[in-house]
This record gives C-alpha cells, sequence and structure tokens, in this order.
C-alpha cells in the first residue's frame, strides 16, 4: 500500500504545482524565487497523472485518492 | 527579503516563523525568503503553513516566488487594493478549494483523423457532463484546458466537501473507463484574484 501512498502524493503535487504557479492572488513585488525550478518539478511530474491513471484502471489505486 | 504568503482581514497574531503585517483593514502573513534549493518538501512545507492558517481564518493565498524588500514594503504592496482583496475575501471565506482531474484511457492520434475528431467530441461531451454535475455541487468553479479530459477547481463550502467527495465517487463509479482524480482541501488558489482584475 506504501505505493499507493507515494503515487497520491505525485498527483497531488501535480495539482499543488498548479496552483503554485497559476493560482493565488498577484500583488506587486519583487519575483526572484526560483519559479523555474518548480516549473521542472512541474514538467518531471506531469506524466505521473497518465501512469496513475493506468495503475488506478488496473486496481492498484483506490479511485477516491482524496489526497493529501 | 520576506515572502507575502496570503492575505486575511482576521487581525489575529501568527506564531513564527510567520508574521502578520498590518495594511488598512487587512493582515498580510509574511514569511523569511525562503534560501534553499526548492524541491517537493520545500513546497509542502510551505503549503502545510498555509493550510494551517486556513484552518483558523479565511485567507487569500499570495502568487507563489512574490518577495518585498522588509515588512513596510509588504504593507505598501496591498494599500491601495484593500476593497477589491477585501471582496476577495469574502467571496471564499467559509470555503476550501478541490481539485478534479478526469483522465480518459488512449492518447490522441490514435485511429483515422475522423475517428480521432469522434473520440474527442465524444471526450468533450464526457467532460462536460463530469463538470457541469461538479459546478452545481460548488459555490464557484474554474475548467482549465490540459491534456486531461477535465482540469478543474471547485470552491466548496467547507460543510459540503463530504457531499463533494461523495459525487467525485459516485462519478468515479458511473465511468469505469475513466480515471477521476480528486484532491484537497487546497486554500483557495484558483479563486483569489478579486473579480474584474
Amino acid at each position: 500500500m506504501s505505493g499507493n501512498a507515494i503515487a497520491e502524493r505525485e498527483v497531488a503535487l501535480v495539482d499543488l504545482v498548479d496552483r503554485l504557479l497559476g493560482g493565488g492572488v498577484v500583488i506587486a513585488g519583487e519575483i526572484t524565487l526560483a519559479v523555474a525550478d518548480v516549473d521542472l518539478v512541474h514538467v518531471s511530474l506531469r506524466a505521473l497523472v497518465s501512469s496513475v491513471a493506468t495503475a488506478q484502471r488496473q486496481g492498484v489505486l483506490p479511485a477516491d485518492s482524496d489526497a493529501p | 527579503m520576506i515572502e507575502l504568503l496570503a492575505i486575511t482581514d482576521d487581525p489575529a497574531p501568527t506564531e513564527p516563523p510567520l508574521r502578520i503585517v498590518r495594511a488598512g483593514g487587512l493582515g498580510v502573513i509574511v514569511a523569511p525568503a525562503n534560501e534553499d534549493e526548492v524541491d517537493a518538501d520545500a513546497l509542502w512545507r510551505r503549503e502545510a503553513l498555509l493550510e494551517e492558517l486556513m484552518e483558523q481564518r479565511a485567507l487569500l493565498p499570495v502568487r507563489y516566488g512574490t518577495l518585498v524588500q522588509d515588512e513596510a514594503a509588504a504593507a505598501a504592496a496591498v494599500a491601495g487594493r484593500g476593497d477589491a482583496l477585501a471582496g476577495a475575501l469574502r467571496r471564499v471565506r467559509g470555503a476550501v478549494e478541490l481539485s478534479v482531474r478526469a483522465v480518459a484511457p488512449g492518447q490522441p492520434g490514435e485511429g483515422s483523423p475522423g475517428e480521432h475528431l469522434q473520440a474527442r467530441a465524444a471526450h468533450e461531451r464526457t467532460a462536460g457532463a463530469l463538470h457541469g454535475r461538479l459546478a452545481a455541487a460548488a459555490r464557484e468553479h474554474v475548467r482549465h484546458d490540459g491534456r486531461e479530459l477535465l482540469r478543474a477547481a471547485y470552491l466548496v463550502d467547507r460543510d459540503e466537501v463530504g457531499r463533494f467527495v461523495a459525487l467525485v465517487r459516485g462519478l468515479q463509479a458511473e465511468h469505469g473507463e475513466l480515471s477521476i482524480l480528486c484532491t484537497g482541501p487546497w486554500p483557495p488558489y484558483s479563486f483569489a484574484e478579486p473579480e474584474g482584475a
């Protein structure tokens, strides 16, 4: 079951990064955080959504992955 | 440098390392800027701080990576937008964000162009139906384009989260051919921008 927990956490991370990069109220400030680094995390995790989906269809993952 | 994490209208103090900076009737929750390398754990630690705050008060998450020099600059950044931000806080009060993705089997590009178009139209009908039922259970909703059949965010009353998750499970049971992935509750990232901004 630990494999499932990791997969769910990865799906949640994709959702988190989506929100960090595209969400939140934009306030005038000096944006200097390494957003590029986060983008890389984002890209490397993109493929996981479809692989997790495959695992789920095969009954490996519960369908109700309402993590975190 | 300090990072702006969230806007709130609850003046209650925060626990270190967070600080709350008063800006008119609003408060800006700030933290020392993160100097470390950004990795998944760092993002989750930041998220945990926000989610703890979200349990105690209505808040608007600030776009990730917003840094200012000091607390005076933090207050100045919010001053002048007070009314719009207060309106946005009213909009999200008592609600949380839930994310839903639906992923369909098969990759676009399989089969003839005609079959491809037909499959796309069928997917779009399914996505529209799913989104319609989820949106009806939400206070507000936003749907994004993406490779997935459906990628959307829903602003759901805290008291209704259980009902919403049950709805997702029901939709998954109806659509065994899809994988429906629901995460949350999240702070209202997708509903933080004042309307008309």
